[in-house]
């Protein structure tokens, strides 16, 4: 299967490539504009990515491993981040998880199969202070309980 | 010659100097003052990634990675001191608390630099209680490579070997932290000429060859070096073998062949063709004199080789030239060479000296040469014009005739061949392995590889380059050095054995 961006992607793609002398150097901005597109970036999105910046597509697959805000697989509606790191953990993220697993059924990076709601464990949201924190679809919440956890769950659904 | 600039350093107390731009690592090493480290390898940029080589340097408050630190004028380095040794004990815990201890039964014991360096830096006892990360141990990555994940440091020597030295680029670090690990694309084998050297760069038992996997322990090997004789770069190589072992039937003698370092010529590095080449040393070999008359009986080679002497000396002075010939091969060394020259062109006055190599190959462009020989140069230094025989001519005028080496076949068919041999009396072969000019021939000598010889060979650059023995020699075999030498003297002619060079 061979990928291509829409043409406004492309052109937007240009835009951020052009002022850097090395052109590799643009490959985080240059995948979320392709994320922002597809939702995640999937393999084909992987070989376009490595032709128009010159790399191959294994140093694509290392950065898109390597931090948790890129997915390179479709997620549900709706994605839950909760932040797994130092602060969150002491402060009771585990439990947030597994309550999140237990009410959704699903495991991290998993969606629940009505393709509602992706869960995902991510690294430092950068809320240690709200800790534990979680982020749905970009909003921070945080420090979050279990009620209130299923508080936000409820919200969700009844914005459907 | 551009001017280096020298920077004067204080390390442990000795004043060091060192080129401008050299890091820290490299300066102390220089001083004889080694400095434990897993990712810094000097064929690349450093990347500071495993912390074991912090020292202190003055007038920063932290220590910092030799590695990365490029000297400065007056810098004051110590790298023995209790700080830095508290630190290398930390790395070298952190990186054992996800290791698997798997050393019984690893292929890198005894040359592995984290059981090294924990010999010398840790020896700290193991307190953690938390369950180590399993972690797939036995991954095909390609090309007889096998990648175990406990065991990797993540020092990303291997990725960066492949982005740097083949430029193919075939592994990579994906995920992060505690889930970080070494791999290929959607499980695109590595598949470049050079990947061997990923074995002799990982620190620890990561990557190991499935060639050499289980085979034995590597402190039962001797190591020494040689000139690979497999194309003509001459790119230095490790020869590594057991002697002084009874062996069994069929057991291996020569277990692996590294790369050796030669800044003139390899660098670091050598091609998985001449790494092959340890086959050459052990199998498929001529293990004793055979002729075709009484092949059943022992015989020495000296014994074989009066018989040798006698259908020469049959025929009468003034007929050798045309009645004698001899095929000889560019893996010869150049004193071997040198001693042919004197016996077969000067002494007996041939004029049928002729050669026959293997068929050149493709170069690759990095190290590998189109020529599959270590010694063409040599060949022209000692004073040959090589050329193939006429099978026709050679069948319609000679009787007798040596052939040392098997490439006759590389060129004529194996049934051309038979038919020219059929027609001269007394044919003689010298080789190392066995072969279907063997059948052919009265007599065949069984001939010592070159990694069993010593001599000189002068590589594609002209670069000569002489080595001892690299493996005590099979059982039975004769170099081609020994052969002409006791020609010459039973034929009485003096060749001079010994200024040969
Ligand atoms: S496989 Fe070996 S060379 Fe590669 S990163 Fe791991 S330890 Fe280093
Ligand atoms: S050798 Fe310096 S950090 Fe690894």
């Amino acid at each position: 299967m061979s990928y291509a961006p829409s043409a406004a992607a492309v052109k937007k793609i240009d835009g951020i490539i052009a002022p850097y002398p090395e052109k590799s150097a643009a490959l985080l901005p240059v995948l979320r504009v392709v994320q922002d597109e597809l939702g995640c970036v999937p393999p084909e999105a992987e070989t376009w990515v490595a032709a128009k910046l010159g790399i191959q597509p294994i140093r694509i697959r290392e950065v898109l491993s390597f931090y948790t805000m890129f997915r390179r697989r479709p997620a549900g509606k709706t994605i839950i981040q909760v932040c797994r790191n130092l602060s969150c953990t002491l402060a009771g993220a585990e439990d947030i998880i597994g309550f999140l697993k237990e009410r959704l059924h699903v495991g991290p990076d998993g969606t629940t199969p009505d393709g509602r709601i992706t869960l995902v464990t991510v690294e430092c949201l950068g809320h240690c202070d709200h800790s534990p924190c979680l982020q749905i679809d970009g909003i921070d919440h945080g420090p979050v309980t279990r009620d209130g956890v299923a508080a936000l769950l409820e919200e969700l659904r009844a914005h459907e | 010659m551009s001017e280096v600039k020298m920077v004067g350093l204080t390390i442990d107390g000795r004043t060091v100097r060192a080129a401008e731009g050299t890091n820290v690592l490299q300066a102390a090493e220089q001083a004889g003052i080694s400095i434990p480290h897993f990712c810094y390898h000097p064929a690349f940029e450093a990347e500071g990634n495993c912390r074991l080589c912090l020292v202190e340097i003055e007038g920063l408050p932290k220590l910092d990675s030799a590695c990365s630190t490029v000297v400065r004028e007056g810098m004051i380095v110590r790298t023995s001191t209790a700080p830095v040794l508290e630190a290398r004990k930390d790395v070298l815990e952190f990186l054992l608390a996800e290791h698997p201890l798997d050393c019984p039964i690893c292929d890198k014991a005894g040359e592995c630099k984290l059981q090294d360096y924990y010999d010398r830096h840790g020896l700290f006892p193991g307190w953690f209680l938390e369950a180590k990360e399993k972690r797939q141990k036995k991954i095909s990555i390609g090309k007889g490579l096998l990648l175990d994940r406990e065991r990797c440091i993540l020092c990303t020597r291997c990725v960066r070997y492949l982005r740097k030295v083949t430029g193919t680029g075939e592994l990579g670090v994906f995920e992060r932290g505690v889930r970080a690990e070494v791999g290929t694309y959607d499980d695109a084998p590595i598949d470049n000429n050079y990947s061997g050297n990923l074995v002799d760069i990982c620190p620890v038992g990561a990557i190991t060859d499935t060639d050499f996997r289980f085979k034995t322990r590597a402190w039962f090997l001797e190591k020494r070096p040689t000139v690979c004789p497999r194309c003509s770069r001459g790119c230095a190589v490790i020869v590594e073998s057991v002697s002084g072992y009874p062996l069994e039937e069929g057991e291996r003698r020569v277990f692996r062949i590294r790369a050796g370092e030669n800044p003139a010529v390899n660098g670091y590095w050598i091609c998985d063709f001449g790494r092959a080449g340890r086959r050459d040393i052990d199998e498929g070999r001529q293990e004793r004199v055979i002729k075709s008359a009484s092949p059943e009986s022992e015989l020495s080679w000296q014994k074989a080789l009066a018989d040798v002497m006698a259908r020469i000396r049959s025929v009468p002075g003034p007929e050798r030239a045309a009645k004698v010939a001899v095929i000889l091969n560019s893996r010869m060394t150049r004193e071997e060479l040198t001693l042919a020259k004197r016996l077969f062109a000067e002494g007996l006055s041939l004029d049928k000296i002729f050669f026959a190599d293997p068929k050149p190959g493709a170069a690759d462009g990095f190290l590998l040469t189109e020529e599959r020989v270590p010694n063409a140069r040599g060949v022209l230094q000692a004073g040959f014009s090589p050329r193939l025989p006429d099978l026709d001519a050679l069948a319609a005028s000679v009787e007798v005739l040596l052939v040392f080496g098997s490439h006759l076949l590389d060129h004529f068919s194996e049934e051309a061949v038979s038919r020219a041999l059929a027609k001269i009396p007394s044919k003689f072969l010298f080789s190392a392995h066995t072969g279907p000019l063997d059948r052919l021939a009265e007599i065949v000598f069984p001939l010592a590889v070159s990694a069993e010889k010593s001599g000189t060979y002068i590589n594609i650059d002209g670069l000569r380059q002489s080595f001892g023995r690299a493996a005590e020699p099979a059982p039975g075999v004769v170099s081609e050095h020994e052969i002409l030498g006791c020609l010459a003297a039973g034929l009485g002619l003096n060749v001079g054995e010994h200024d040969v060079r």
